[in-house]
């Protein structure tokens, strides 16, 4: 039997995979925030302004923090002016701040699992906390020079980043989240995302390739099924996070050997408050079959590994089909 | 090609800088305003369409929704002595426990396209909030609700039903969002269901 790691190999690498992958089994995950770069409300709480000005709520009756862009806490009220207020956070802080990531890697068995980093947020969300999704998008339309100066800034700053991750941590996988697109569509065309966003990971991505980081995981909880050939020129090994509405078969079929998916069983069909084990089994039973044993990784979108009911049968159900495939 | 029929394409193409020139030059020629207006409707309408059939995508949207606000601000005072080209009021909101906005941002971006006065709560809107607005607003025509997430469906129910109890009448509740079908609405008790920004343009204008 193949360890988890192997199998993810096996599987993303088109060779003899012997289960399915099971969701984030073969990811060893390290959480952390050692430059302090995320300082965010909590649930109930005040609101927080973090290291790059951004400043989330979190009220009591919602799932989770988000930032706050009416006019006034807007960091960049207008896009000619970014550099006057975008002001990128230190990243000089002591080798002791690493010492709890460390701590985290140091309990993985890197034989069954990568050594896994998340990080948040990407290049696209940074540019959007800081002024909202909407003036963002129009900015790419009326303002191209500044939005495309202000994305070199940020990237800039996120390759000094990774710097100090790889230095530090040394991880074999990173788990990258930046989402591109709602359930239907991306959120910018294709012609523009390849004008604005790819160059930016090309050079990101290429960081980390070239320092020791084997496995670019990159979530996106969302249609983007347009935008992954540019995805497979930034260097991403497996998209996590597709939705149903991409056709991942289709995709499978078409890109398989260049990229790999993760994803596919929509939370947004299965984690309902009525949900039930033969809900969860039609749903992973479809994705499975349809996908077949390469390239693709059967996993809930949402991202990152859950301790839920939901989670639980999902997993359960993918080794079910394992059993009934392999 | 006419005057009007330039104002149109040029808003089409989210020409932001050209519209407010052009639609000056279609007044200047003796063009109405209305009829201007309605062409520059018509344009967001071709627009929203192409946005739902995945043509065109968020951008796209919102620079057409600019252009066409740059040209209103042109046409406005031959608008006011034209009397009122309104289709009326129409409230919008995301639904108690849920900040996700740019989906409602569009929507209320296309509703207003379409010729409504809108009244944007914003995001997280307690369900007293959309009584109390629609107290205070009693010619609205259409209040639209909007929920990207699983969890807040039940606050989009209660938002639905508490309205349609609290007895006030002469307008009708449009829903929407990522996952609300059009069963769910038709469960809850909203009058229409809408899949996207387009389609809530068109759907809000058949309501009224």
């Amino acid at each position: 039997m193949l360890t988890k790691r192997q199998n993810l190999l096996e599987t993303i690498r088109g060779g003899k995979p012997d289960r399915f992958v099971n969701q984030w089994e073969a990811f060893g995950g390290v959480m952390g925030d050692p430059c302090k770069l995320r300082t965010r409300a909590e649930r109930g709480g005040p609101d927080a302004v973090d290291s790059w000005g951004v400043t989330t709520t979190w009220p009591a009756n919602v799932p989770g923090p988000f930032p706050v862009h009416d006019y006034e806490h807007k960091v960049v009220k207008d896009i000619t002016r970014w550099k006057e207020v975008v002001h990128a956070p230190s990243l000089d802080v002591p080798d002791s701040a690493w010492d709890d990531v460390k701590a985290q890697a140091s309990q993985i068995d890197r034989n069954e699992q990568f050594l896994t980093f998340f990080i948040a947020p990407g290049i696209f969300e940074q540019a959007h906390y800081l002024m909202g999704i909407d003036t963002t998008l129009l900015n790419f339309y009326e303002e191209p020079e500044a939005m495309h100066e202000l994305i070199d800034y940020i990237t800039d700053w996120k390759i000094k980043y990774a710097e100090l991750v790889c230095k530090h941590l040394k991880p074999e996988a990173i788990l990258h989240h930046d989402d591109w697109g709602s359930q239907i569509n991306s959120f910018m065309s294709p012609e523009m995302f390849e004008e604005f966003i790819v160059p930016a990971f090309k050079r990101l991505y290429g960081y980390y390739k070239s320092h020791g980081v084997e496995l670019i995981v990159h979530h996106s909880d969302s249609y983007a099924a347009n935008l992954v050939p540019y995805m497979i020129e930034m260097g991403i090994d497996i998209w996590q996070g597709g939705l149903k509405s991409n056709n991942l078969p289709e995709l499978v079929k078409k890109y398989g050997g260049q990229i790999s998916f993760m994803g596919g069983i929509n939370n947004g069909i299965v984690d309902v408050l009525d949900w039930t084990n033969e809900l969860v089994a039609r749903e992973v039973e479809e994705m499975c079959t349809s996908c077949g044993k390469l390239y693709y990784i059967p996993s809930m979108c949402g991202g990152g590994p859950g301790a839920t009911d939901v989670y639980k049968a999902v997993s359960k159900e993918i080794d079910r089909m394992s059993s009934v495939m392999f | 090609m006419s005057k009007i029929q330039e104002v149109k394409d040029l808003v089409a193409a989210g020409k932001t800088k050209l519209v407010p020139g052009k639609v000056q030059e279609a007044l200047d020629e003796g063009n109405a305003a209305t009829e201007i207006l309605a062409a520059m409707v018509e344009a967001m309408g071709v627009v929203g369409d192409k946005f739902s059939a995945g043509e065109i995508f968020v951008p796209e949207m919102l620079v057409a929704g600019k252009a066409m606000q740059k040209g209103v601000d042109v046409l406005k005072p031959a608008l006011a002595g034209a009397g009122s080209v309104s289709l009326g009021k129409c409230i919008i909101g995301t639904v108690a426990g849920d900040l996700h906005d740019i989906g409602k941002n569009l929507v209320a971006l296309m509703i207003e396209s379409a010729g409504f006065d809108v009244i944007d709560l914003g995001v997280d809107v307690p369900t007293a909030k959309f009584l109390e607005t629609i107290e205070a607003n009693s010619d609205v025509k259409v209040v639209a609700l909007s929920g990207l997430l699983t969890t807040t469906m039940p606050a989009m129910k209660e938002t639905v039903e508490s309205i349609k109890a609290s007895g006030k009448t002469g307008f009708k509740v449009l829903v929407g969002g990522a996952p609300i079908t059009p069963e769910f609405a038709a469960s809850i008790g909203a009058d229409a269901y809408a899949r996207d920004a387009g389609g809530a343009a068109i759907k809000a204008k058949e309501l009224i």
